[in-house]
């Protein structure tokens, strides 16, 4: 556990000296939500449009911009990194578990998700979107999104110890970024075409969604947050098992 | 409990394949060592000849396919995690974070291996002066020259003191001053009773450190023994005629001057 929190810590410091890394995670997922915002905002007024609850449509894209800024696995990319410049085999031949090798980067993932998560949704307080959950949801909110950010960052931890290349890694995160287009991003999964319907009902991304778009437009929705939390732990324990067994027969 | 009588070093046998795909790779094809405390072993020989494969078996970095090794009286497939208690690691590439100081790379590194914080940075500050990186120690090793990445890929292999110190080719791309540098940094590692597994492609480098070397060449060692001797050795069988360890290496591999240029150098520091 010691060297978990120690090679976390380091890990935090990485990413704090890369501060170009973290300002395009956030710039790029508020950039889409004003961009998304500003093209259909006309069309779901918000006093007319009930899905809205009241609320305007920038409170319905808030949850696709929280996902975003938490896909991007920089765990990963740094993780690569330190394989293609030798780092990774020194750790290696150190008497640590190895498995503190991939959790250090996670734990370090779960902070900068709880803060990126968390000045997000405080930059979007302003502008007229409010969390009708109060102050319980919000935390849900941040601990939803940064949870989500682990599992991705550890899906793509896969793919950088697998293929042990930067430009295999960065190209396999794109494998998973239609899943976060395959949602209810711009209508509630009812309006949305049959076969849409159906790829977003078998897509995990959309209970992520759906549970981070209650907390904002309802008050606690138990039945829309649990399947959030559910995709988040039975994916998130299907991708600790894979790092585990992944980093355990490295060679 | 290691007894003091095991050799630093032994392997038997070892064999290393890799998968390549249609047909194996026999990177290492039954290598036999014997390194006793306290040497400095040179391991020679070309490109792709299997040094550094067989570094990585014998530091836990790769599985073994065949034989057995041990390194401090422990076996290294049985219990690799009590081998690298024992070892310290300097690979080909100065594999250092880029984004942490020496000073932290060193507490971190002192952190792992179980010392609390205080006493890691006590420990990290006496490396720090050990290969006089003091004045450079709050920099990101990414600003580093490569041979101040050197000397703190060094400095962080001996955080533990570790009884065996496994150098893969440490000076290579150095200019002479910074390779004479971590030569006497060899130099007074081992005179403090640590045992020295040196390959390298240099061989005046090996003439000028090593107690005994050996020579692989296609997986398989092929010439064995003190320096001296093996000069002796090959002077003998040409007449007494003088011998440089470029001779031996060239008479052991059978390579002529011309192939072995720019596999194997002979750089004067």
């Amino acid at each position: 556990m010691s060297s978990t929190i120690a090679l976390g810590m380091r890990s935090l410091r990485e990413m704090v000296r890369q501060p170009d890394a973290l300002l395009m995670t956030m710039f790029i997922p508020i950039f889409f939500l004003v961009v998304n915002t500003g093209q259909a905002a006309e069309i779901f007024p918000s006093d007319s449009t009930e899905f809205l609850q009241g609320q305007g449509y920038g409170a319905f894209q808030l949850p696709i911009t929280l996902l975003l800024a938490a896909s991007f696995g920089m765990a990963a990319l740094f993780l690569v990194e330190e394989i293609e410049g030798g780092y990774f085999d020194k750790l290696r031949a150190m008497p640590i578990p190895r498995s503190s090798m991939v959790l250090g980067r996670l734990v370090a993932e779960a902070a900068k998700g709880t803060v990126l998560s968390s000045v997000i949704v405080l930059i979007a307080l302003p502008f007229g979107i409010t969390i009708a959950s109060g102050v319980p949801g919000f935390f849900l909110i941040v601990a939803l999104s940064a949870l989500w950010g682990v599992v991705y960052a550890g899906f793509m931890q896969l793919i950088a110890l697998k293929t042990r290349s930067a430009a295999a890694t960065n190209s396999g995160g794109l494998i998973f970024f239609p899943l976060l287009f395959l949602t209810p991003n711009f209508v509630p999964r009812e309006m949305l075409t049959k076969p849409m319907e159906i790829a977003a009902t078998l897509n995990p991304v959309t209970y992520l969604m759906e549970a981070l778009r209650s907390l904002i437009l309802t008050d606690l929705d138990w039945g829309a947050i649990l399947p959030g939390f559910a995709v988040v732990a039975g994916l998130g324990v299907v991708m600790l098992l894979l790092n585990i067994r992944m980093i355990q027969t490295y060679d | 409990m290691t007894d003091h009588r095991d050799p630093a070093v032994r392997a038997e046998g070892l064999v290393k394949h890799f998968d390549g795909g249609e047909e194996t790779v026999e990177a290492v094809r039954g290598v036999d060592l014997e390194i006793q405390p306290g040497e400095v072993f040179g391991f020679l020989g070309p490109n792709g000849a299997g040094k550094s494969t067989t570094v990585r078996m014998l530091t836990t970095l790769l599985s073994i396919t065949g034989g057995r090794a041990e390194v401090a009286g422990i076996d290294v497939s049985g219990d690799p995690d009590a081998v690298r208690h024992r070892i310290g690691v300097a690979l080909q590439e100065a594999g250092l974070d880029p984004r942490q100081t020496g000073r932290e790379l060193l507490t971190l590194h002192g952190r792992l291996f179980g010392l609390d914080q205080d006493k890691a940075a006590a420990r990290a500050q006496e490396l720090l002066e050990l290969v006089e990186l003091e004045g450079a120690a709050d920099r990101v090793t990414k600003s580093y020259s490569g041979g101040m990445q050197r000397r703190l890929d060094l400095a962080a292999a001996l955080v533990h003191e570790p009884e065996v110190l496994f150098l893969d080719e440490p000076t290579t791309g150095l200019d002479p001053a910074s390779r004479l540098t971590v030569w006497e940094e060899v130099r007074r590692i081992n005179a403090h009773g640590t045992t020295v597994f040196l390959t390298t492609q240099y061989l005046e480098e090996a003439d000028q450190l090593c107690d005994r070397l050996a020579i692989i060449d296609d997986g398989v060692i092929v010439r064995e023994g003190t320096p001296a001797d093996l000069k002796a050795e090959l002077s003998e069988r040409r007449d007494g005629a003088e011998i440089t360890l470029d001779d031996v290496f060239l008479d052991a591999t059978g390579r002529s001057r011309d192939r072995a240029a720019g596999e194997v150098q002979e750089v004067g520091a």
